[in-house]
């Protein structure tokens, strides 16, 4: 056995985490603040279309998928309070009108037959945007400070991957002509330069920018 | 999409079939309605050595299976309809959440059930009162109606199930059945502590909480469905009801409502079998 009282480092040689984040308090609470707006959006629309699909696999997946976003939800408005926000609801907030308005419409569609329309929203616009705000999240905060936020977003992230892949396959199986395809891409597209009017997620900045300065 | 969605547009395939309650009451092929009774039994009970076992079985699960999907689609629908925090508290709306996951995982289990007792999706009439109960405005009046009084009735319905189970030899449908009576007495117990909670200073809100509550009761203890005799197809599972929040008083007058339900039957019957050509 090794001699106990021998010094050791503090950090594994395998373990290569940094002190330095993109991340200060304030900022890593606004967006939480932002993500749990979002989220609770989510599982609230998601509760809400239960009723309306008439595909009953299509509903099961809805009522599964709306528990995990009400999960997020918590997980982050438990998280508020640890970023020093004694308020949550304060920070519980779109980033902006344009967000409001992606939001409004994606919880438009309530016919019966505008489950493509309600997947696509979700499964092709909303979740692939908390996977990139999420990611960029995880990426760029410090590893050590913020091991919290860090630690739920990789519970949330394999959530997300999971849902993400269960709509996207609900949604191939709904497209069987050509004009649902278009019915499809047109949504998503009317969906997606809302979200990018609103700059993401979180706002401008949301997955920071990839251009050279 | 709208807030407050009509149970008249609740979405189904093509197989379903749905009916309101009242619907149902006034169905003149009905037992009660048609004057075909049949003669008192020495028990009524769902049990296996019933000559209708098998068909009650399946009735009642494909049932379940129905009421799952309502259940599943109210608390949706609560997620959805209430301002959070102005109408209905965060917390409230995380339980409702998990509860369409529960439902949700209800519906698979009896999905399988149904077929693994040779029911096809869609065989049986679907009754939509249990969503007509998660229709109110008043997100207090749904945990009253769905939550205490339909998920109660949900408790003694597994637990009959359950004993069905075990009495027909079947561990599949008895380990399935105790799983889904752990998680409605989770949803009863949400509808106990919410419904102290919000209206902990608003004594008249409560009220009619509880009125509402008992109107649902009162409607599917109909016919002596459900009561502590052995006349009454299902037990009213009084030790669940417990764990789930249910005070020795609120029992007390379930069993009553119950019994008197049951009692109207006996004297429906004991008039029509009196009137009848011997």
């Amino acid at each position: 056995m090794a001699d106990p009282f021998k010094a050791r480092n503090p950090f594994a040689p395998w373990d290569r985490r940094e002190l330095p984040g993109m991340f200060d308090v304030e900022e890593t609470a606004r967006r939480v603040g932002h993500y749990k707006w979002a989220e609770m959006k989510l599982f609230e629309v998601l509760g809400g279309w239960i009723a309306t699909v008439p595909e009953i696999d299509v509903k099961l997946r809805l009522g599964t998928h709306c528990y995990k976003h009400a999960w997020h939800a918590e997980l982050w408005h438990n998280r508020l309070p640890e970023l020093r926000e004694m308020n949550p609801e304060r920070l519980t907030v779109a980033p902006n009108d344009a967000m409001v308005r992606f939001i409004a419409a994606l919880t438009e569609p309530e016919a019966p037959e505008m489950t493509i329309e309600k997947l696509v929203g979700v499964y092709r616009v909303f979740i692939p945007h908390f996977i990139s705000a999420y990611t960029f999240h995880l990426n760029n905060t410090s590893q050590i400070t913020d091991g919290p936020t860090s630690r739920s977003i990789k519970f949330i992230l394999q959530d997300e991957f999971d849902d993400w892949r269960d709509g996207e396959m609900l949604i191939q199986t709904l497209l069987t002509t050509p004009a649902e395809v278009k019915r499809a891409s047109e949504h998503q597209a009317r969906l997606e330069i809302l979200l990018i009017e609103a700059g993401g997620i979180a706002g401008p900045g949301t997955i920071g920018s990839a251009f050279a300065e | 999409m709208r807030k407050f969605f009509p149970v008249e547009d609740l979405a189904r395939d093509e197989r379903f079939n749905q009916a309101t309650n009242e619907e149902r009451m006034a169905d003149p092929r009905g037992t009660s309605n048609t004057g075909v009774i049949r003669k008192a039994r020495s028990t009524n009970r769902l049990t296996p050595l019933r000559p209708d076992a098998t068909d009650a079985a399946r009735s009642l699960m494909h049932g379940i299976m129905v009421g799952e999907i309502q259940a599943l689609e109210g608390a949706g629908r609560t997620c959805f309809d209430f301002v959070t925090g102005e109408e209905a508290p965060f917390a409230l709306k995380l339980d409702m959440a998990r509860q369409c996951w529960d439902e949700a995982r209800h519906v698979e289990i009896s999905v399988k059930l149904s077929e693994w007792m040779g029911t096809e999706l869609g065989q049986f009439i679907e009754n939509t009162v249990l969503f007509a109960a998660a229709c109110s405005q008043d997100p207090v009046l749904r945990l009253a109606g769905v939550n205490r009084a339909l998920e109660g009735l949900a408790i003694d319905v597994f637990t009959t199930m359950k004993e069905f189970g075990e009495l027909a030899g079947d561990p599949y449908l008895a380990f399935c059945e105790d799983w889904m009576l752990a998680d409605e007495v989770t949803h009863v117990k949400m509808g106990s502590v919410w419904l102290r909670k919000i209206t902990e200073n608003d004594p008249e809100r409560r009220k009619k909480a509880l009125e509402f509550q008992s109107v649902v009761d009162k409607i599917f203890s109909y016919g002596g469905l459900r009561s502590e005799s052995d006349e009454s197809p299902i037990l009213l599972a009084r030790r669940f009801r417990e764990l789930a929040g249910f005070s020795d008083g609120e029992l007390t007058e379930i069993a009553d409502v119950s019994l008197a339900a049951l009692n109207e039957r006996r004297e429906a019957v004991e008039k029509t079998l009196a009137s009848s050509p011997a």
